[in-house]
């Protein structure tokens, strides 16, 4: 019966995620978006093995297993959705003219040669042990250990509060908020005062998912609420401070001034640093023995506090080294960019007597919207997993835990004390979590290529 | 041009990164070089957790001695970075059927060592007693397993049977920074409270250093002060008579230690680098002269206190303090052991004991503790080492021998033996560090941090169940 | 002087030089100093540390002996070397054949395999590494070359990229190889990689650094010491004597950042215009 559930919840869902598909008229489109949803949330509750969906475990369970089959749905149909918004991203007579001329008429299994040992690779290295998180995630296995135990989604229910109700309600609530602001901006014209007031307040519906998701998790000291935290905290500092410097940086070294070729390669070189190597270099200028800041500050008379023991200097010393190893990065990527801001509105303000903070912000930034939406994902993606070099050199972790963020607790839990299950429960979240985020990439480019508005 | 520049840079980067891969190839192939007896070679493969150039320096030269003195043997040496990672790919290579013949593993996991079953469900380790099977001498090498100081004898033994030979072997002692102790006017602390009154009278001083004492945030010295105060960790005798089914983390005895030891946090005198086992932080802040005390592993003794005289500061070593409101029990050995791998043949099992016979022998053993501060594991050595007058020159090194051999053979002094104990140990030093920062209250943190211990163990009992 | 020159003369900032000279001299120290600070520290002994000392020491040597001869980083180095080699030719080699595939075949279920392909991009191998290592560790290959390289010998963003860019070519091309009965090897070779090379320098950068700078892969599956890459020996530096040695890691991490450097100063114009051509579209 709730395996029924999940997997019309996954159809729908991915029927929703198909609802902007190219070139099918609204019923096969529909259909088509249903099957992947199908596709999807079956695959998710094959691996589990359906545990979730009986009736001899918490109805909690039930919730979650649903809800996982409907995300597993939303994100097989949005990437079948991309793939026909990726093939319709070109002009339809060159998609002709590509199937007309150039096309090789060989034997049907040479472009299967030419790919198979990149599906070989994906298949065997991406997608089986992919499916094989969600198997381990529902037991309690131990390397070395003779025995494994089945325990269905309790791996999951310990990282979230004891209460059902919260766990369903709030992440609804969240969504509705960020469903209802989009409907809110669709529904207004461009550029009324009403849509300009739902674009300002469609970060609330983020912050309300953020918000949902803190409570969701369970609090306490060994509560996966403290990681969470931990996890958006260091994000959110490393992806603002990273791009607000790396564009203000980046505008600077923009200007063509004598020997900017050097300061540009000066000041882009992190890039090639590893966070591993970041994470050394800032352990010891922060080191509270031998580090140059305790020595500065000493040589003020101040004490400087040893930022392993300190749960705000600890996470602020993580976020530093993240944003200086991926300065270079975001200053590369928005120099290129500022290349495409229009030099003849800029001339033309400079007429008008536009000052140099109008110019930037009314005719510089909007150009660089996507540029910096690419930069947001990627920052994204070097804190949620390239960041585990860094702590692991600067803080491991510490103190108490203030600077283990989701992928290092998974190692933690999943290696170092050898839980493969509750690691594997905890992958599962963090993968939901690069689900949604890709979704959303999707999302927004598929709408600037069906709509052609501006990113 | 400057990219031409850079480009005979990468040249000869690449041409230096490969002169240091053929380099140490030749190092470490050294072993292998006189072996030139004829019939077949049985090669041995021992894999230790130690790749510092002290300790594994140490294991080369004595395989590569003790190849050259029995041809038909080649002991390798395969190094590790920690513990974990032997025992994790000992257990792949199993999988895999390329298994080594000597393992080192170490005291915690004992439980689990014994516990460890391959696919078919048979013992990955054989005891070696049993596979000494009361011999004196195997290949010629003298068997000195029989003369093993009492302290690793008590700790290793279980059901009666000396399971794993000892190799490096430990205690928790203090070192103190003597000329900062002796500007304070105060004597070497033997208790708690003596800890208290001259960290007082130490940070009251003018140029007082940042802190008084400090010790890694480690759950072996935990179980130290367990030992010291009688105090159990786990039932039925410390898992000693029988598997321990619980786990006792809320005691009174750990309930007064943290509470000593938060109070010590609270009022500056212990010294948090804030990172959980942080041998090396600890020791720096102890050479860098910003705390007066160091609790620490007596296998550094040798090298803290020559680093100490390169700082300027003469190291002296004393006992661990304790806990003088309840009777002391006494001080536990740390370290790790050799064990012998199951299902050899006879040919390459008698090689391995002979090795590891070898290995521990009077004069390496002595050799050892030299250089380190492991203490000798036999008799033997220290009578050695007595003879050579080695004591009065470094009396340092007596200290862990001396506290070893004034503790009880009570199971607490003996130390815990129970499941999932790496795990366990990560709950203690989280819940300590949990104190220690966030202010937290010690009742309410031990309590919480019982549950998790005792779930770890119940899941590991449940796993490892037959 | 037309306005217009002015402005392209001095970007868009209007004014004098000598101020952006001024921010960018400090924007550019800010950025330098941590590696400055390490080629500092990696010359002195902890006393000097310990007193701070600014000017250099003269422990560089022993320094590079701990870490080269000691430590044997140059092995580590080359290990690294290696994998970033292998996992860059690899993706490249198979990236333009997926490129080749998708651009200049008709094939049916193109659009299955173009699906499948891109649902990879949502799957981080971080977030399957538990299942991963078992993976890998159940087929023996711990320890191995093979384990780093073979897992990521693929790329669906170089498979996009080259899609991307070969679509961008004119269809002349094709039918000219065609009349002249190239292969379609022949014609990748001949033809496209010739006319790619910006996209393919680009490419390479990337993944070199990427294998360059990966971390915590070989944590799991490399545990011998001998075949252990770059980014995880610098670990076993922090305790070679007793306590911190602060010289030998700043050192060795310095070292470990030098060949990412190079090959990212030399493909710097390849990578920069491999990039705006993706930015333009």
């Amino acid at each position: 019966m709730t395996l029924l559930i999940a997997l019309l919840v996954g159809a729908g869902a991915g029927a929703y995620g198909f609802r902007n598909a190219l070139r099918l008229r609204p019923q096969p489109r529909y259909l088509a978006g249903a099957a992947f949803g199908l596709l999807g949330a079956a695959v998710v509750s094959g691996a589990t093995k359906g545990c979730a969906y009986g009736t001899d475990v918490d109805s909690i369970q039930n919730v979650i297993g649903v809800a996982i089959a409907g995300a597993a749905g939303l994100a097989a149909a949005t990437a079948a959705s991309s793939t026909k918004a990726a093939r319709g991203d070109e002009p339809i007579a060159k998609q002709r003219s590509e199937l007309r001329t150039g096309t090789y008429r060989l034997g049907w299994w040479w472009p299967w040669l030419l790919l198979l040992p990149t599906l070989i690779i994906l298949v065997v290295f991406l997608y089986i042990p992919a499916v094989q998180t969600f198997t381990l995630s529902t037991m309690l296995v131990r390397l070395g250990a003779p025995n494994t135990i089945d325990v269905c989604l309790s791996n999951f229910t310990e990282l979230l509060v004891p209460n059902p109700w919260m766990v369903v309600v709030l992440p609804s609530l969240s969504v509705a908020v960020i469903w209802g602001l989009g409907l809110w901006k669709q529904r207004a014209s461009a550029g009324s005062a009403s849509y300009n007031l739902a674009t300002t307040l469609q970060p609330l519906g983020i912050m309300a998912l953020l918000t949902a998701l803190y409570f969701m998790f369970s609090g306490g000291t060994n509560g996966y609420r403290s990681i969470y935290l931990n996890t958006v905290v260091i994000s959110a500092g490393t992806v603002l401070g990273g791009m607000v410097f790396g564009l203000a940086i980046a505008y600077l070294a923009f200007q063509k001034v004598r020997g900017i070729g050097v300061y540009r390669t000066l000041l882009i070189w992190p890039y090639a640093v590893s966070a591993p190597v970041a994470g050394i270099l800032f352990f010891m200028m922060f080191d509270p023995t031998a580090g140059v800041i305790q020595h500065i500050f000493d040589g003020f008379g101040i004490d400087f506090p040893n930022y392993r023991e300190s749960v705000s200097l600890a996470r602020f010393t993580v976020i530093a080294a993240s944003v200086w190893k991926v300065l270079g990065y975001n200053i590369l990527f928005y120099l290129a960019g500022l290349q495409n801001v229009p030099i003849d509105q800029i001339e033309a303000s400079v007429l008008d007597g536009a000052s140099a903070w109008q110019r930037f912000r009314y005719i510089v930034t909007p150009s660089l919207g996507p540029i910096t939406f690419f930069l947001l994902i990627t920052n994204l993606t070097y804190a949620f997993f390239d960041i585990y070099g860094t702590i692991d050199y600067l803080t491991r972790g510490a103190p108490a835990g203030a600077t283990s963020v989701a992928i290092y607790e998974i190692i933690r839990v999943g290696v170092d004390n050898r839980d493969i299950g509750r690691g594997a429960a905890q992958s599962v979240l963090l993968f939901l979590a690069v689900i949604g985020l890709t979704i959303w990439q999707f999302r927004r480019s598929e709408d600037r290529i069906t709509y052609g508005g501006v990113g | 041009m400057a990219k031409r520049w850079l480009g005979i840079l990468t040249v000869l980067t690449l041409l230096l990164a490969a002169c240091g891969d053929s380099g140490t190839t030749t190092t470490v192939a050294s072993g292998t070089g006189d072996t030139s007896a004829s019939g077949e070679i049985t090669d041995i493969e021992m894999w230790i957790a130690f790749a510092d150039d002290t300790r594994l320096g140490f294991a080369e030269d004595k395989a590569a001695a003790f190849n050259a003195a029995h041809p038909e043997y080649n002991v390798v040496v395969q190094s590790f970075d920690s513990y974990n990672t032997v025992f994790e790919q000992a257990q792949l290579a199993l999988d895999g059927g390329n298994p080594p013949e000597i393992i080192h593993f170490f005291e915690a996991a004992t439980q689990e060592a014994i516990d460890a079953v391959d696919a078919a469900g048979d013992p990955i380790f054989k005891s070696v007693t049993a596979a000494i099977g009361g011999r004196t001498e195997i290949l010629g090498e003298p068997v000195v397993l029989d003369d093993v100081v009492s302290a690793a004898r008590n700790y290793y033994t279980i059901d009666g049977d000396f399971y794993s030979m000892p190799w490096n072997t430990s205690s928790a002692i203090m070192f103190v920074n003597q000329d900062m102790l002796d500007a304070a006017g105060v004597d070497i602390p033997e208790t708690w409270a003596d800890v208290d009154a001259a960290c007082d009278t130490i940070l009251a001083a003018a140029d007082a250093p940042s802190g008084c004492i400090t010790w890694p945030n480690h759950s072996w010295f935990i179980e130290q002060t367990l030992g010291q105060e009688g105090t159990l960790l786990a039932n039925n005798d410390n898992g000693r008579t029988a598997r321990a089914t619980e786990v006792n983390v809320a005691s009174d005895g750990m309930k007064a230690y943290f509470q000593w030891w938060k109070d010590l946090d609270a009022s500056g005198k212990y010294l948090y680098t804030g990172v959980q086992r942080d041998w090396d932080g600890t020791n720096a802040a102890f050479q860098a002269k910003e705390v007066a005390m160091l609790i620490y592993s007596s296998s550094d003794t040798t090298v803290l206190t020559e680093t100490g005289a390169e700082n300027g500061f003469n190291v002296v070593a004393a006992p661990m303090p304790y806990n003088s409101d309840v009777p002391f029990e006494g001080n536990l050995i740390g370290g790790a052991t050799l064990w012998l791998l199951n299902g050899l043949d006879t040919t390459t099992e008698d090689g391995a004991l002979a090795f590891m016979n070898y290995f521990s022998n009077p004069e390496n053993a002595a050799e050892w503790h030299k250089i380190t501060g492991y203490i000798p594991i036999t008799n033997a050595a220290v009578q050695l080492l007595k003879d050579e007058g080695w004591y009065e020159t470094s009396p340092n090194s007596l200290v862990a021998s001396d506290q070893l051999d004034a503790a009880a053979n009570t199971p607490a002094a003996r130390g815990a033996l129970l499941g999932n104990f790496v795990s366990i140990r990560d709950v203690l030093t989280a819940a300590a560090e949990n104190m220690l920062v966030n202010d937290g209250d010690v009742t309410t943190i031990l309590e919480e941090a019982q549950g998790e211990a005792q779930r770890l163990l119940d899941e590991y009992n449940a796993l490892f169940s037959n | 002087m037309s306005f217009s020159a002015g402005v392209r003369k001095q970007g868009i900032i209007r004014g004098r030089a000598w101020p952006v000279h001024v921010l960018l001299i400090l924007v550019t120290l800010a950025i330098g100093f941590p590696l400055v600070y390490a080629a500092l520290i990696s010359t002195q002994g902890n006393p000097d540390i310990f007193a701070f000392k600014l000017t250099p020491g003269d422990k560089l040597a022993k320094h590079f002996d701990d870490v080269w001869v000691g430590r044997s980083l140059g092995r580590s180095m080359w290990n690294s070397t290696v994998q970033s080699v292998l996992i860059t030719v690899a993706k490249t080699v198979l990236s333009l054949a997926a490129g080749l595939a998708f651009v200049y075949f008709r094939f049916r279920g193109k659009w299955l395999v173009f699906f499948f392909v891109l649902v990879t991009l949502m799957m981080p191998t971080e977030v399957m590494i538990l299942a991963l290592f078992r993976l890998v560790s159940s087929l023996g290959w711990q320890n191995t070359m093979t384990a780093l390289v073979v897992p990521f010998a693929a790329s669906a963003t170089g498979a996009f990229l080259f899609r991307q860019h070969f679509s961008n070519l004119p269809s002349e091309l094709a039918e000219a190889a065609q009349v002249d009965g190239a292969s379609p090897i022949q014609f990748l070779t001949k033809v496209l990689i010739p006319v790619s090379w910006n996209a393919i320098g680009a490419l390479a950068v990337i993944q070199f650094v990427y294998g360059w700078n990966m971390y915590l892969w070989p944590v799991l599956i490399i545990s011998d010491q001998k075949s252990q890459v770059i980014q995880v020996a610098l670990q076993n530096l922090q305790g070679i004597d007793v306590g911190l040695t602060y010289g030998p890691l700043m050192l060795a991490a310095l070292l470990a950042s030098i060949p990412p450097a190079i090959i990212f100063i030399l493909l710097q114009k390849q990578f920069m215009s491999g990039f705006s051509i993706g930015a333009d579209k």
